[in-house]
Parts: C-alpha cells; sequence; structure tokens
C-alpha cells in the first residue's frame, strides 16, 4: 500500500529525511514513532502528495505520489497535524463541501458525510460551527474528513495530540474498527499509543529509521540488560553481594524499602533469566520474599536504547 | 470542472459569510453616491459636453473607492488558507492548482461585479426622477461597464497573485494596491507631464493608462486594445499565480 525506498528531504541546508525506506502492506496499522522533529511530519506531506522528496521514491496504492498525484490523493485519506479546518464552516456543511472535493456527489455523497459523521461521533454537533468546537471534536471532523471518500489508505499525523485520556481512547478504538477497510499509517511521540493500537512499529530519528518491526518483537529483541526487581525481608547485611554472585546478574541496587521490607533492583545480563537462581539463594540465606519479577523492556526503553546509539548525522536538526 | 464549480461555491459563500463584502459594498456605495452628487453638480451648474456617466466615473470619490476594493476582496483567498493551514488540506485533496485558482478569482469578480450593480440603479433613478431631462446614453453606460469589468480583472488577477505570495492578510493587502494605484499612477503620471515627453512615450503609456480608457469608455467609445490588454495581463497574473501555488510540488 506504501513503498518508500531511499526517501530524501532537504530543506534549505538542513536533512529533514535522510534516505529512509519501508512498506505498509494492506491492512496493516503501522505506528510511525520519533520525537519531535525526527521527520515525520514531512515523510507524510511527501506521502500524501502535498510537498515532493528530495530524492528517492514515494509510491501509494500503487502510484508515485508525484506523477501520479491526483490518483494518489484520491487513495489516501490525509489528516495533517493539528487538524487545520474552515473555521467560519458548519460541520456538515464542511464535509459536505470536502466530500464534493473529492469527487462524491448527490445521494451517495449526503450519505457518506452522515456514515463518517455518525462514525466520528460528530452528528450531534453538526450545526455548529468549527470555530466553537473544542479541540477534541475538531479532530474528529477532520478525522470524518480524512474518511470522507472511502480511501484505501489513512494517512493520521499526530491523530491524539491535544485529546485528553478520554478522546484518545475513542481516536483509539475508531482506529481499531477501521482497519478492516483501511490501511493506517499514524504518526506519534507517544509510545504507550503505539503499544496499544498498530501491527508495526517504524521508528524514526534524525531522519533515519532506527527500527520496523512489531512490538512485541522490538522489545524482546531489545539487546540491552532487563531488570529483576524484588522485595526482600532479611537482616543479612551482605545480601547485595550474595545477589550479584548469581552469574548473569551485572549489579544489585538496594533502593527505599518500607516496613522492613528491603527493595533490590537486580541489572541483569542481555539473554539470562536469573529469577529462579534469585529464588534459589533467597531460600538458602532464609529470606521472605513478598516480591520478584522481571521488567521487560518498554518501547520507550528501546526507543532511548536505539536512539542513543544511532549516531547524529551532520546537519540534523536536534 | 466539477471541482472548479464546488471550490467556486465554496468561494462564494466565504464572502457573503464574511462581512468583507458587505464592508466593501458599503463602502463602494457611499464613494459613488458622492461620485454620482458630483457629476449631477457639475451638469446643473454648467452645461456640458459630457454625460452624466462620464461625469460620475470621472470624480475623485470613484477613484476613491476603486482602490480599495481589490485588496479588500483578495487579500483572504491564498493568505488565509496559509495561515489557518488549510492550505494543506486543500492541496492534498484530489485538486488541481488551476481550478482553485480559477475558482477564487472567479468569485472575487463575481462579487466586484455585484459591487457596481447599486451605480445602474443610480443611474436609472436620475433618469426617471428628472423625467428625462438627465440624459443616460446607452453607449456610454455600456463602456462604462465593459471598462469596469476588464480593469477588474485584471486587479483582482493582481490580488490574487498577491495573496499567493504570503501567509499573511495585510502583506497581501500591501502588494496588491502597491501594483493597482502604481500601475495607474503612470499613467496619470504621463498625462500630466504629457506635453514635455516625446510622442512616442506617450503613446505608450496611454496603452496602459487607465485614466485614459476610463475616459474613451465611458464617452461611449469600445476601443478593442484596452480590453485585449486587460484581459491578458489578468490571464498572465493568473497564470503566475499558479506557478506560486505549483512551485511547492516542485521545489526539490
Amino acid at each position: 500500500m506504501i513503498h518508500v525506498h531511499q526517501l530524501t528531504k532537504q530543506y534549505a541546508g538542513r536533512t529533514a529525511v535522510d534516505g529512509i525506506s519501508f512498506d505498509v502492506r494492506e491492512g496493516e496499522i503501522v505506528g510511525f514513532l520519533g520525537p519531535n522533529g525526527a521527520g515525520k511530519s514531512t515523510t507524510m506531506k511527501i506521502l500524501s502528495g502535498f510537498m515532493p522528496a528530495t530524492s528517492g521514491v514515494a509510491q501509494v496504492a500503487g502510484f508515485d505520489v508525484f506523477r501520479q498525484s491526483i490518483e494518489a490523493r484520491r487513495a489516501v485519506g490525509y489528516m495533517p497535524e493539528m487538524a487545520p479546518l474552515y473555521i467560519d464552516m458548519k460541520v456538515k456543511e464542511y464535509l459536505r463541501f470536502r466530500a464534493e472535493l473529492k469527487g462524491l456527489h448527490g445521494r451517495d455523497m449526503r450519505r457518506r458525510v452522515g456514515e463518517v459523521m455518525e462514525l466520528c461521533g460528530v452528528t450531534d454537533v453538526r450545526r455548529r460551527l468549527i470555530g466553537n468546537l473544542s479541540k477534541g471534536y475538531r479532530q474528529r471532523v477532520a478525522l470524518a474528513d480524512a474518511l470522507v471518500h472511502h480511501p484505501k489508505l489513512l494517512i493520521l499525523d499526530e491523530p491524539t495530540n491535544g485529546l485528553d485520556p478520554v478522546q484518545i481512547r475513542q481516536v483509539r478504538e475508531l482506529l481499531r474498527d477501521l482497519r478492516t477497510q483501511h490501511t493506517v499509517l499514524l504518526s506519534t511521540h507517544i509510545l504507550q499509543e503505539v503499544e496499544n493500537a498498530c501491527d508495526r512499529v517504524v521508528m524514526i530519528h534524525h531522519g533515519r529509521i532506527l527500527a520496523n518491526d512489531t512490538p512485541h518483537n522490538l522489545s524482546s529483541s531489545l539487546r540491552t540488560s532487563t531488570i529483576v526487581r524484588m522485595e526482600i525481608e532479611t537482616p543479612d547485611k551482605q545480601a547485595a553481594s550474595k545477589l550479584e554472585a548469581i552469574p548473569g546478574v551485572r549489579k544489585a541496587t538496594e533502593e527505599a524499602g518500607e516496613g522492613g521490607w528491603r527493595s533490590f533492583s537486580l541489572r541483569v545480563e542481555p539473554g539470562h533469566d536469573v529469577r529462579e537462581a534469585v529464588q534459589a539463594t533467597a531460600a538458602a540465606g532464609q529470606w521472605r520474599v513478598r516480591e520478584l519479577h522481571r521488567e521487560l523492556p518498554s518501547l520507550e526503553d528501546v526507543f532511548v536504547e536505539l536512539a542513543s546509539t544511532a549516531e547524529v548525522p551532520r546537519g540534523a536538526r536536534v | 470542472m466539477r471541482v472548479f464549480w464546488v471550490m467556486l461555491k465554496k468561494e462564494l459563500r466565504a464572502f457573503f459569510v464574511s462581512p468583507v463584502a458587505y464592508v466593501v459594498l458599503a463602502l463602494v456605495m457611499v464613494l459613488n453616491g458622492f461620485a454620482f452628487r458630483a457629476a449631477l453638480a457639475i451638469l446643473e451648474s454648467s452645461p456640458s459636453e459630457g454625460s452624466i456617466v462620464t461625469w460620475t466615473f470621472h470624480a475623485m470619490w470613484f477613484w476613491l473607492s476603486y482602490f480599495f476594493i481589490f485588496p479588500l476582496l483578495t487579500m483572504r483567498l491564498f493568505a488565509e488558507e496559509k495561515r489557518m493551514g488549510t492550505f494543506e488540506t486543500l492541496f492534498t485533496a484530489p485538486v488541481r492548482a488551476w481550478q482553485v485558482v480559477g475558482a477564487k478569482f472567479t468569485a472575487a469578480c463575481v462579487v466586484y461585479a455585484v459591487l457596481w450593480l447599486p451605480s445602474l440603479f443610480n443611474f436609472k433613478l436620475a433618469e426617471w426622477v428628472s423625467a428625462g431631462q438627465v440624459e443616460v446614453p446607452q453607449g456610454a453606460m455600456q463602456g462604462s461597464y465593459i471598462i469596469l469589468l476588464v480593469m477588474g480583472m485584471f486587479n483582482l488577477a493582481m490580488g490574487v497573485f498577491a495573496s499567493a505570495l504570503t501567509s499573511n492578510q495585510i502583506v497581501a493587502a500591501i502588494i496588491s494596491f502597491t501594483l493597482s494605484l502604481g500601475h495607474f499612477l503612470v499613467g496619470v503620471f504621463v498625462m500630466a507631464v504629457g506635453r514635455k515627453m516625446p510622442d512616442m512615450i506617450v503613446d505608450v503609456v496611454n496603452y496602459f493608462a487607465s485614466v485614459e480608457h476610463i475616459r474613451i469608455f465611458t464617452a461611449g467609445l469600445i476601443d478593442t486594445r484596452p480590453i485585449v490588454y486587460y484581459v491578458s495581463f489578468a490571464a498572465l497574473f493568473l497564470a503566475l499565480t499558479h506557478q506560486v501555488v505549483e512551485f511547492r510540488r516542485w521545489k526539490p
């Protein structure tokens, strides 16, 4: 559905996107993840046909976004960052205008506008001026606009930006409903969001792709140390060094405990699972254990790890 | 073509929903009321060769209102879309630049044409109230409204161009005003010092002197040269606007 190969975009002396390549298959929800200024919006603007790349190939639904711009734009429902809308129009009026602009007309157009208003939950504000709507409603009007012409592909730039937690959950559920009919590429800088909603994550940093995999694979393949946390009760002053003696434990740190319980966090070498050995050590020392668990790295850890190891290209925006 | 009509409908609606069209209409009606009164005063005080139509479109009041029309009607067209970010939503829909430029320009022309309807009523009223003593010659009427329309198209095209250059409406208005007034003043300047200049320069400048065109057309002479001049330059400025809008897509 999306094919991007060696895509580069330079603004006067600054490289925003630096030779990225990735593909999105039909029916996937792909999260585009990176800090602000990583090149997410730039890539999306290129894919939506708003601006050209400096070099490289970008295709959506088999159409080149530059040479077959009109066909490509017909296949894409794009929601820009900040959801810009005509504030002097009413919701229904705006959606009808957009639907007509995208080639729907007559009864089809009216029915479809009714459908997307219902789907995005803006039916109850359809007669209100967009300028008087809250941010959450505007975001949903923009989403309805992106959906109105049955696009095969949805490109959503920060669809949950500026929404409250309830609204974020609504948008996430909406995206889940849409996956049967649309392929979705959405960008965000909130890691938890892609962990919850996406089949695949493309991590981008300084205009380069750091990783491209499922959220689960990213977490488990991370070649970084895991953490084991435990809470024990023992007068043993040597507890920390006994724990460090376990093969695979790099470092045991005692943290603030409560009510006589002592809390340790063990940094473990990659590829080791030390939980059973820890249990054995505790039993040998007759420690009372009330907690022992391993923390899998979150996408946030993956991202920080990848971003810190990736070299920063010259001229990149920091 | 459908996109053009959809855009035109939306642009016309935007004009008449916002106060802009009404403010401009009120301004033009008031100032042309004065122009009309001044023309009546001239006819009253001295028997003259000009008609009521000629004197109305020669009054200072007419020119005073004239140059405010174009910046006010066109400054919003592209600048506001750029400022609000809707420029991006608009051009990621399957629309072609010429459809958008054409629709915005046409909408401005329609509003501009509406501005002159009250003045038609003024002339009819004069004829009716004076029981035919004030003569409103048909040729002068036709000539006047033809030249007003083509001059309007030319100036509106410059305004649309100015609006596409910036995301700031005030800047767009100033560029538009400067282009329109500058073009006009070149003609006035030559008329003022014309006798001291070589004939050839005067002839060339007369070709684009709006004052001269108004003089000829309001007398009832319909000359095709100014019509061709204004229409082709309007087309040129629209083509430039198209390039400015499309430049975004071509710059590497």
